[in-house]
């Protein structure tokens, strides 16, 4: 193995779990502060490729910043779900909930897929962008500029979610709120709006994950399957709640699956994600940045 | 928690009201129901969606030309049921869809995989059924109900080689070495073993790469990267799942990978490649399938076009096309709807000519034992200048091949 090829590997792995990551920290937020598992979060992302995807050939809007144009809609979406579905069903004894969110989360996300392909049909579209196909090249490595771009966007906005989360009053609340939704309440924080801001915000990112995925992967009703399980996976991987930890975890992700390659088959890539999954929850089941469950 | 379960009455009214919506008139007592199975959602939801371009044509046409003349005049109605994304769900839908009502004949899967699970349950219930299919086992389990007529992917395998050793020798770029890329989905699978085990050696090419996926591929990084540092002579090239084939071959382009590349099936000659990669990374691509609009067909091609909208024909519509024909000539020869007596006639029929027949290369149909269709030929097609034409066999062809620079 040439040295400048396991560097390739890493490098490449580590573009590909950027946008991972960005996908997972909006799912990361969402069970972090509401507790809620949404299983139509691929299906957000989706609709924000087709946002993009209609950006820019309504607008002829580059889809690097179409992503960025995504956030402000997504986000009043994400907050207008929240109000009419999911404020129904949060909140409360959170026992008797849980099975009330699963079933709509994954009846949203059904509805959503399927309107889509009944709407705007299963045709594949993409943007066609010249950096798609084409590298930054540092010496014998060669990196992709739109995974390039997506990286650096993804960590900018991820690092913005981080300064909005700790340095910002409304982000104290938020994570007040996660931590002790009585407590916050007796605080005047209003656990509520708290839940919506928290979903509007995780849905906005993952949105913009999927306008970043856009500028070099295809758009179909459907594409959410080929991501939503690795983003549970780096959820739980950094620790279910934890938001550096679903960043973290969605580039251990990538990482992995690219690095696997050097001693498994292709068929097997995959299989690399879940031994090390695996591996992880076997030694810290609360996950690399995740808190022990406190007991009383 | 009253409101919640007022919602939940409202979607539950919706989910039962919704089929209603949607199906449009009630069939006649003497309708004769054929089914589609394929996959309408999901990953592969696209080429069940251009079957159906196909299968309604011809419906269109036969009802419109008086329908079923032995039956007098009886219209065929189609019964579409989603094979989704997992041959799990493919085989429910066709035990629904054969279950619930009386079903003629049927057509489907599309993917091998599926197929394979939805006529073991065609075979049990007694339905005639036709695919499209390559996968050789498809016909190598001795149904008695199950018709394939597309040429089968070792066939395919062996004619594909001997065409690009044949166009390389005569171009002067012998092939030396071989790459095999792509997903394990079954018709693939049958494509890359005959080439693996004896072809490739029996024309002394050596295999260079060898990398085969579970879609959906992640990267294709390490993939390219092999073919650009081995620079094989030919790329065997088998990515049935959409994104994966356009990451790979955007790759393709950013690496400057230059070895033409021979795919397997015709899910690499769909409109929205052009779109998404653009004409001249796809430029003299070449495809081996079972059916696409030959010469002579340009009526054809451009009626589907017109009813469409889509900017070419395909084998998946056009093979479609040619099935729901094909049973209508049975039902006519069997002179009933009744499954068994559909499924003789079909094993008996023996026509080259008529719709029935405009999918296939050679125009006949008749079938072996197996339910093979005798003498089944496959198709080579290239992309040339964004729109993928038939260039082989020549009698057919609607251009000539062009081979790599």
């Amino acid at each position: 193995m040439v040295f400048a090829e396991l560097v390739q590997y890493v490098v490449t792995g580590l573009l590909v779990g950027g946008v991972y990551a960005l996908m997972s920290i909006g799912l990361g937020l969402i069970f972090g502060v509401m507790r809620v598992v949404n299983f139509a979060q691929g299906d957000f992302m989706m609709l924000g490729m087709y946002l993009t995807f209609f950006y820019a050939v309504a607008a002829s809007i580059d889809p690097l910043a179409g992503a960025l144009l995504t956030l402000p809609p997504f986000f009043v979406l994400g907050w207008i779900v929240h109000r009419l579905l999911l404020a129904r069903v949060t909140g409360g004894d959170p026992g008797r909930q849980h099975d009330a969110q699963l079933i709509l989360t994954l009846g949203l996300s059904l509805v959503i897929t399927n309107a889509t392909t009944m709407i705007l049909t299963p045709t594949p579209r993409g943007i066609r962008t010249s950096y798609a196909t084409q590298a930054f090249a540092l010496g014998p490595v060669l990196l992709n500029q739109a995974r390039s771009y997506a990286f650096v966007m993804a960590l900018v906005l991820a690092g913005l979610v981080y300064l909005f989360l700790t340095r910002t009053d409304l982000g104290r609340a938020l994570r007040a709120a996660a931590d002790d939704p009585e407590a916050a309440s007796y605080q005047a924080i209003d656990v509520r709006t708290m839940h919506g801001l928290a979903f509007g915000i995780g849905i906005a990112l993952v949105a913009a994950a999927g306008g970043l995925l856009a500028t070099y992967y295809p758009i179909e009703p459907n594409v959410a399957g080929n991501f939503i399980v690795l983003m549970f996976v780096a959820v739980v991987l950094g620790g279910l709640g934890s938001i550096p930890g679903a960043f973290v975890g969605g580039l251990i992700i990538g990482l992995v699956q690219s690095l696997t390659l050097l001693v498994l088959p292709f068929q097997l890539q995959n299989t690399g994600v879940f031994v090390a999954f695996l591996l992880v929850l076997y030694l810290r089941p609360q996950g690399l940045f995740g808190r022990r469950a406190r007991t009383v | 928690m009253r409101s919640l379960s007022r919602m939940l009455i409202v979607a539950l009214a919706l989910a039962l009201l919704g089929p209603v919506l949607f199906i449009g008139q009630a069939p006649a007592a003497d309708d004769v129901k054929i089914a589609l199975v394929a996959p309408l959602s999901g990953r592969w939801a696209r080429q069940g969606q251009l079957k159906k371009m196909g299968a309604d044509m011809a419906i269109e046409e036969i009802n419109s030309q008086g329908g079923i003349k032995a039956l007098g005049g009886a219209k065929i109605v189609l019964r579409e049921a989603d094979a989704g994304d997992s041959v799990e769900k493919a085989v429910s839908a066709a035990q629904r869809v054969l279950t619930r009502e009386k079903i003629s004949a049927g057509i489907g899967s599309w993917l091998s995989s599926f197929t394979l699970g939805v006529t073991e349950v065609a075979e049990r219930l007694q339905v005639p059924w036709l695919s499209l299919s390559y996968a050789d086992s498809i016909t190598e389990r001795g149904f008695k109900y199950t018709f394939q007529t597309s040429p089968v992917s070792s066939l395919q395998a062996e004619q594909a080689l001997d065409l690009v050793t044949d166009l390389a020798k005569k171009n002067n770029r012998p092939i030396k070495k071989a790459a095999i890329v792509g997903d394990n989905t079954a018709a693939s699978m049958f494509f890359y073993k005959p080439l693996r085990e004896k072809l490739l050696a029996a024309k002394g090419i050596e295999l260079v790469v060898d990398d085969v996926w579970t879609p959906p591929l992640a990267d294709a990084t390490a993939i390219v990267q092999k073919l650009r540092s081995t620079q094989p002579d030919i790329v065997f090239y088998g990515a049935t799942n959409f994104p994966d084939s356009i990451q790979v071959l955007q790759k393709v382009k950013e690496f400057n990978v230059k070895s033409p590349i021979q795919g397997v099936g015709a899910w690499l000659v769909t409109p929205e490649y052009v779109k998404t990669v653009g004409k001249d990374v796809l430029d003299n691509i070449q495809t081996v399938v079972a059916a696409h609009p030959m010469k002579g067909q340009e009526e054809l091609v451009k009626k589907f076009k017109q009813r469409t909208g889509e900017p070419f024909m395909t084998q998946d519509p056009l093979c479609t096309y040619a099935h729901v024909w094909l049973i209508k000539e049975a039902i006519e020869q069997a002179k009933s709807a009744d499954p068994k007596a559909i499924r003789d006639a079909l094993a008996k029929i023996d026509i080259s000519s008529g719709p029935a027949v405009s999918a296939f290369y050679p125009a006949r149909v008749k079938f072996d034992e197996r339910g093979r269709r005798i003498g089944a030929t496959p198709l080579i097609v290239q992309w040339q200048d964004g729109e993928p034409y038939t260039v082989v066999p020549t009698a057919v062809a609607t251009r000539p091949v062009a081979w790599h620079k």
